[in-house]
């Protein structure tokens, strides 16, 4: 195992579904921060993007959330490892920009979550993209 | 009988290590090792692999078959290693990440890193989805 499994199969969907995903739709970024360690990787490995700790996933999200007025995940296909505490999702992110523009991708996550004193988040996070890199 | 889905409720788990070892010991040393009936082994007759960053898609193990051909014809070494696998069979799938090296005939080696969604049915991948960091190289092959 790369990190000790605490989290049920249930709740590891729940975690990226409704804690993560939900409240990236919603823009709310102390939220979806809260998902992550303080030294989580987040990477997206069909663009060669790595960024290292919450600073700077915190400017990720900001410039995200600042690009794209309405942003939906929707259609989740989940694959659940329970034994190693690592959950993979695919789904359809939906990105609305201000001029009308709909930005359709078809993506994959894959994320390797860690206990803490706060209960397990995320270590590490790696993300295939169908299109355009967004998540710059 | 239930319709079969991507992951879908109503599949028979396999035992954990079956998931690994069709992926490593059985699929990718296949294509290493450039034995195609061991790759073509591992998909259903009517399986669809589909390469999601170029939007490539493959129907049935024929068209697998003339698409490994080419990729085999096209690169004289090809390495997939440094596997993490996202293994689950209540859902009968499992998504892998992995790094590839591979080298163009006469030219220089080139690193990927991909990721592969494998769906099953009963024992065999139905369904395949691959991403990778850069150009396609699961091109149609002459079928």
């Amino acid at each position: 195992m790369q990190y000790e499994p605490v989290m049920t199969r249930a709740e590891l969907i729940d975690f990226a579904l409704n804690k993560y995903f939900a409240r990236v739709d919603a823009k709310d970024m102390e939220g979806a921060l809260s998902c992550f360690h303080d030294t989580a990787l987040f990477c997206v490995q069909t663009a060669f993007t790595r960024h290292s700790g919450k600073a700077e996933i915190r400017r990720m999200f900001e410039d995200f959330f600042g690009a794209y007025e309405t942003i939906i995940h929707r259609d989740f296909t989940c694959t659940v490892d329970e034994a190693n505490g690592r959950i993979t999702a695919s789904f359809v992110a939906e990105l609305h920009d201000a001029a009308g523009q709909v930005t359709l991708l078809t993506n994959t996550n894959f994320w390797r979550l860690r206990p803490g004193p706060d209960g397990a988040k995320f270590q590490e996070v790696y993300v295939y993209m169908s299109g355009a890199n967004v998540l710059v | 009988m239930q319709t079969w889905t991507e992951g879908g409720a109503g599949q028979a788990p396999l035992p954990y290590p079956v998931y690994i070892d069709i992926v490593t010991k059985r699929y990718f040393d296949g294509v290493d090792n450039k034995h195609m009936d061991q790759v073509l082994d591992c998909f259903t007759p009517d399986a669809v692999l589909t390469e999601v960053t170029s939007n490539t898609v493959h129907h049935g193990r024929e068209a697998i078959r003339a698409m490994f051909v080419r990729l085999f014809t096209d690169f004289e070494n090809i390495w997939h290693g440094n596997f993490v696998h996202t293994a689950d069979p209540e859902s009968n799938a499992i998504c892998s990440q992995f790094t590839v090296l591979i080298t163009p005939n006469g030219g220089d080696e080139l690193r990927y890193e991909n990721c592969n969604r494998f769906y099953l049915k009963d024992r065999l991948f139905h369904r395949v989805y691959v991403y990778m960091s850069g150009d396609n190289l699961l091109k149609e092959g002459d079928a």
